[in-house]
């Protein structure tokens, strides 16, 4: 390397024709690069933003498109609903102004709950002929779609302006946190063929769990889109609420802790709360992997969460938690097999928290949140 | 309504090379060329240490013009799929716990009461539904 660098040397303090011209390169192309870096730097980025652009919007096409096909495949709608699909696919929600924050999560409920009703009222529109089931599956197809469509238009916008404006800190906004967008639209893509053919989701593995403590035993509807079965396990009374399947809907989880805990009085009292979900994994942790902590273990905008909360603070229970580990690669896909298995364990791990944390005679909830999609009860 | 793809058409990326890089691509080409060239003529001259300087420049033109055009070649030819795995359904008999495994067919879902069972006069219930996990690929593949 040194002796290279000495013959570079020896060679441009040769004052021959080649030399000189050389030197004359050299030194332009270090004056060009000196005012143009910013701008070289600034068009490699744009160039790499404009990749991910073309795959993104081939995923959000190929989305529309299979939201087209299931609608017309399960619906059997008169007229062709494409135009429907991409009115859907323009949604939007305004979150309530939180400048004034008390009273807020009333607001968003809400909200939400219109957005909800929204949602499956088009869906039934859309498509006639589904049944209830392909009715939530529709639904959670269509809001994936919107959700890349979203993405796309985003991406688009930060491209377009920083192509615009050349201004590389436009530019830099979008390409520092492009690598996980990415993650993010690949995701939602897999989530396309789970919930065009209502298959469980990685997300479901706390309905999984619950379905499996549940099975069996008879179910009754305690809040909106919400089961819940008694359980009798090695002399405590267990009772297991899980989103109503198989359709794809996370219920409220909310209404039906809730309703439970003001439900039992006296010594039917529930002494103990576990919940069981689906979280997002650090790089390097084994998918599939069990954790127990404590707290409200469910993820969305928090509205559930609150009421949960609220709901053990009041009646002063204990609040348990346990996560499945997962890639956030794999909470909309089809269930991998390592999730499969960990529900399994997941209900050992339940089990003895039961015997650790309460005595014979006690009544404990046991909550499974999440997706239902492709999980009856 | 016109179709969303149709209406946005216009803002679309092109993926294309322009005149202007086409124009660099080819001056730089001449002159790793040359370079090349006057490296070789270079090592058998009265200087042969200037050769490796030949040399290195040319070679780096010419690794320059094959990145851009390998770079090229990446994004506009290569089709972005949506990923559609294989998936396979649990179905187990309650009665004589014969255990099978299918692919699965739209309309499964976790404890669906299925298809007769083959072994006994029970039902079969489908008591999982999962990934199929893939073979790990070889280097060479």
């Amino acid at each position: 390397m040194i002796r290279v660098f000495l013959q570079v040397e020896q060679l441009l303090q040769n004052q021959s024709d080649i030399g000189m011209i050389l030197q004359t390169l050299f030194s332009l192309s270090f004056i060009i690069y000196l005012f143009y870096a910013q701008r070289i730097q600034a068009m490699s980025m744009l160039r790499q933003v404009e990749g991910t652009l073309r795959k993104v919007k081939e995923i959000r096409d190929e989305g529309r498109r299979i939201s087209v096909e299931t609608v017309k495949e399960v619906g059997k709608p008169e007229g062709d609903p494409s135009s429907d699909v991409d009115r859907f696919m323009e949604h939007f929600l305004i979150p309530p102004v939180s400048l004034d924050p008390a009273g807020i999560i009333g607001k968003l409920g809400q909200l939400l709950n219109v957005r909800e009703n929204t949602f499956k009222a088009e869906v039934r529109a859309m498509a006639p002929e589904a049944s209830d089931s392909e009715v939530s599956n529709l639904e959670n197809l269509l809001e994936a779609s919107l959700a890349l469509n979203i993405y796309y238009k985003v991406i688009r916008h930060y491209y377009l302006l920083g192509k615009k404006t050349m201004n590389i800190y436009i530019i830099m906004q979008i390409h520092m946190i492009l690598p996980m967008i990415v993650r993010e639209i690949e995701a939602y893509s897999a989530a396309l063929q789970a919930f065009k053919n209502g298959m469980p989701i990685g997300d479901g593995v706390g309905a999984l769990v619950a379905a499996k403590m549940m099975h069996g035993h008879e179910w009754t509807e305690v809040a909106k889109e919400m089961v819940a079965a008694e359980v009798p396990y090695n002399g405590r009374t267990l009772i297991v609420t899980k989103a109503k399947g198989p359709g794809g809907s996370v219920g409220k989880p909310g209404d039906a802790v809730d309703k439970i805990l003001n439900m039992r009085k006296g010594k039917d009292e529930v002494k103990a709360v576990i919940m069981v979900d689906a979280a997002g994994k650090l790089e390097g942790e084994p998918t599939g992997s069990i954790a127990e902590g404590i707290g409200a273990a469910i993820g969305g905008i928090g509205v559930e969460k609150y009421k949960i909360e609220e709901a053990v603070k009041a009646k002063g229970i204990p609040l348990y938690a346990i996560v499945i580990k997962q890639d956030i690669t794999h909470v909309v896909a089809p269930m991998v097999e390592e999730l499969y298995t960990a529900c399994d364990t997941a209900v050992e791990v339940i089990k003895r928290m039961i015997e650790e944390k309460t005595e014979e005679g006690d009544t404990v909830l046991v909550a499974g949140i999440g997706n239902t999609v492709g999980v009856a009860q | 309504m016109r179709r969303m793809a149709e209406a946005e058409a216009p803002q679309n990326p092109m993926m294309s090379l322009s005149w202007v890089t086409l124009a660099v691509v080819v001056v730089i080409g001449i002159f790793s060329l040359m370079s090349l060239w006057m490296g070789f003529q270079a090592y058998g001259s009265e200087h042969p240490e200037q050769s490796t300087y030949y040399i290195i420049i040319g070679t780096a033109g010419f690794a320059a013009i094959g990145y851009m055009f390998f770079r090229t070649k990446t994004i506009t030819t290569k089709k972005q799929t949506v990923p559609n795995v294989d998936v396979d359904t649990i179905l187990e008999c309650p009665s004589c716990e014969l255990k099978r495994v299918r692919d699965f067919k739209r309309g499964d879902y976790v404890y669906k009461d299925d298809e007769p069972c083959t072994r006994c006069e029970g039902t079969m219930l489908i008591t999982g539904i999962h990934r199929r996990a893939e073979e790990k690929k070889s280097k060479r593949s």
